[in-house]
């Protein structure tokens, strides 16, 4: 008896541990979450079949629309196989640069405008240029400007496929039962009188894009002229040009308008799903507003509870003009380690000029670049998606200046030690003050460094 | 040719040899993952390395910049010895009082044990870790137990600079099940005749576990208590999906701070360094409990 039962033990876990392997197989085919290092594509054994490996960082909405876009280009071209490897923001850079230490880089990569020059010095990125040249890249219906942001020193090395505003996400309906409202283009003094007043009649509060980097600075920085960075450094000749900014947390930490830094501790960071505008139980760890960028309304209106509508408009400053900005919001580039540079091309290409597969996108990622496109999908739209494109168009466009230059080297451990700074700040250990002082003189240090 | 197989063979049939072959895998990986990356990072941590671009020779100026310019190493080294030197015996303690109370048989003795392993195999998992951070949310479980007793409160645990690490070292002190069974096992092997003639003599419970199982079970305390520690310095994976080193770096572990300074910042030359200095400090911590062995470990035979 004691031999059968171990036999059937054994052929039990055996089966099962085949199961898995299978199971995990399909599931990679797929693209499922898995942290694992990305590994370089393989060429197969028949001659024309090409397997392609491409990354991005999104969320959960922009992976399906992703995956289902791949599977229509493959269907399209049943040579091409697709590796879609996805990951959220901090891992995605993470799982990137280790494949770059391994010269295993995906083929084609989602890139990002404050990481774009520190990938070109490097040498990892391709120069699009001779593809435009020989027309297999078609970015003719390509704002102009749109296509120099994705250069650096006259090579093309990253092809925008969305235009992205900073925006503004508010609680709709939140503001209406209340009776509150607000503009487009506010100021920060109106921005900081209507949390105020959501403060008293709701017990909701603000979220001053709180540990998400740089963004919001450089934007009211803008506002008062001064760039964030100059030429390698700081564009603020002194730490009093921080002093605003680190003056509103104090103030809205002080006067109870600002959320404390405590439920930020619990959340993931920079993570629709769980941003305090869609995410908490009770006011006191719900915000009315978030600070981010006009292409996540999609995703923070499905990520909302019932009967929540999202609305839309800019980041207050004290000159919207200056301030505000069309981002390209993400690139595809194709990498130096790709074996098949004219497919991954292709794809680009792809991404860019098909309407089949932006019917498919529908703007997640941002209004689409060539507005060949975006007038062909504009119907298709839902009414989110609309929106944002009216946001886009009617409000940012008319009102704005150009996009700063790509940040310099060293930018990304700057951002890290204002989240820092942020944060003690709104604990309370340190001054606005402080905070400047801290920011200004380490800050340069790391970015003159580098 | 007869003579070379026959000496491949009597080569191959020697003892030694064939231990070596059977060891081989083992070998083989302990160098190709252990050793070979071990010498590429000591290399490394003397030069400027952004892993996008090929290493430059740096010499020691990561080093100097560990020991003079660098607030978060000391910062996380105090964080890491805290956490190291307070989860540690707390596990430890725990492990023996659960096996004392497991050494009378009974039953329900197989039940206990697995209920109290359970946590040691799954607390590493970052599934487990995501589970904690929920519970200590403000509006987690431990919140809401605690409303049950009676106190009625929604304090941030993750989010208060002194108890944060806290629900950090309550997760490690809470997998003390691989500790206790290694205690059970030394327990057991305590002969009951010692405490018969105590007995005789008239002696107390408690007078018999300081006087008779503490000394007797000090090799295995020692055990633990170089392994643990070893382990508490390298842990990360708790630390970086909980807290992240939120808040204020108050739970910034060394292996998180060297992941940042490695991935996030692109400085891996200066988290190789880092790596080489946790190793001294290890190195000396273990080496002192070494040299204190003497002192309270009983090392004659039973």
């Amino acid at each position: 008896m004691g031999k059968k039962l171990t036999l059937l033990l054994v052929c039990i876990l055996t089966v099962s541990l085949f199961s898995a392997c299978g199971k995990k197989a399909v599931e990679e085919e797929t693209g499922a979450k898995a942290s694992e290092v990305v590994t370089a594509e393989e060429t197969s054994t028949t001659a024309d079949e090409k397997s392609l490996v491409f990354a991005w960082w999104g969320n959960q909405l922009r992976n399906e629309r992703t995956q289902t876009t791949l599977d229509l280009y493959t269907t399209e071209y049943p040579n091409v196989v697709f590796d879609g490897q996805f990951a959220g923001w901090g891992d995605y850079w993470t799982k990137l640069a280790t494949a770059v230490a391994g010269h295993t880089m995906p083929d084609i990569v989602q890139m990002d405008y404050s990481l774009l020059r520190q990938y070109v010095n490097k040498g990892l990125l391709t120069d699009l240029t001779p593809y435009i040249d020989n027309g297999s890249l078609d970015l003719s219906t390509v704002d102009a400007g749109i296509v120099k942001s994705g250069s650096i020193d006259n090579g093309v090395y990253a092809v925008c496929i969305g235009v992205n505003a900073p925006a503004l996400l508010y609680n709709k309906t939140l503001l209406e039962e209340n009776n509150i409202t607000i503009e487009d283009n506010m100021t920060m003094d109106e921005f900081i009188r209507v949390s105020k007043e959501v403060y008293e009649k709701t017990g909701y509060k603000t979220n001053i894009a709180y540990n998400l980097g740089d963004s919001f600075l450089t934007y009211s920085l803008r506002g008062q002229g001064i760039s964030m960075y100059e030429d390698g450094k700081f564009g603020a000749t002194s730490a009093a040009d921080f002093i605003p900014f680190f003056k509103f947390y104090e103030q809205g930490i002080e006067e109870g308008w600002h959320l404390t830094p405590e439920v930020f501790a619990e959340s993931k960071k920079a993570s629709v799903e769980q941003d305090p505008l869609v995410y908490g139980s009770s006011p006191d760890v719900r915000s009315w507003s978030t600070m981010i960028f006009s292409n996540q309304l999609t995703a923070m209106q499905q990520a909302a509870p019932e009967g929540v509508e999202i609305g839309i408009t800019t980041w207050p400053s004290e000159d919207p003009k200056a301030s505000n900005y069309l981002k390209p919001g993400q690139f595809l580039s194709v990498t130096n380690d790709s074996k098949n540079q004219e497919e991954a091309v292709k794809v680009v290409d792809y991404f860019t000029n098909s309407i089949a597969a932006n019917e498919i996108l529908l703007g997640e990622r941002g209004v689409p670049a060539s507005s060949v496109v975006a007038d062909a999908i504009s119907k298709l739209m839902d009414e989110k998606e609309q929106l944002v494109t009216e946001y886009i168009n009617k409000v940012v466009t008319p009102n704005c200046s150009p996009i700063y230059a790509p940040s310099p080297e060293g930018a990304n451990e700057v951002s890290v030690l204002l989240d820092q700074l942020e944060e003690q700040l709104c604990y309370g250990v340190i001054t606005a003050e402080e905070a400047a002082t801290q920011l200004f003189e380490e800050g340069s240090k790391i970015v003159e460094s580098k | 040719m007869k003579i070379k197989r026959k000496a491949i063979k009597k080569f191959l049939y020697n003892e030694n040899v064939a231990g070596f072959i059977c060891a081989s895998p083992f070998i083989i990986g302990f160098l190709v993952f252990m050793i070979v990356p071990m010498i590429i990072s000591l290399y490394y941590s003397f030069c400027d390395y952004d892993i996008l671009s090929p290493p430059t020779w740096a010499g020691l100026s990561n080093y100097i910049k560990i020991f003079t310019d660098d607030s978060k190493f000391i910062k996380s080294t105090l964080v890491t010895l805290y956490y190291a030197f307070v989860s540690v015996p707390l596990r430890l303690i725990f492990a023996l009082i659960i096996a004392m109370m497991l050494l009378r048989s009974s039953k329900l003795t197989p039940i206990y044990r697995a209920m109290y392993y359970l946590p040691s195999i799954i607390g590493g998992s970052v599934a487990v870790a995501i589970l904690w951070k929920r519970m200590f949310a403000m509006d987690g479980v431990i919140n809401n137990l605690l409303g049950m007793v009676g106190i009625e409160t929604n304090f941030s645990w993750l989010g208060n600079t002194s108890t944060a690490i806290w629900t950090l070292i309550i997760l490690a002190v809470w997998q003390f099940g691989s500790s206790m069974l290694i205690f059970l096992a030394s327990l057991k092997q305590i002969p009951s005749s010692l405490y018969e003639s105590a007995n005789v003599d008239g002696a107390k419970k408690i007078a018999k576990f300081f006087k008779i199982t503490l000394p007797l079970i000090t090799p295995t305390i020692f055990f633990n208590l170089i392994m643990q520690t070893i382990t508490g310095f390298l842990a990360f994976t708790q630390c970086y999906i909980i807290t992240q080193g939120k808040p204020m770096d108050s739970t910034l572990f060394y292996a998180v701070y060297m992941y940042q300074q490695s991935f996030e910042f692109y400085n891996t030359g200066y988290a190789s360094a880092l790596a080489w200095v946790m190793l001294a400090i290890l190195g000396l911590v273990t080496w002192l409990l070494f040299a204190t062995k003497k002192f309270w470990v009983y090392e004659g035979g039973l």
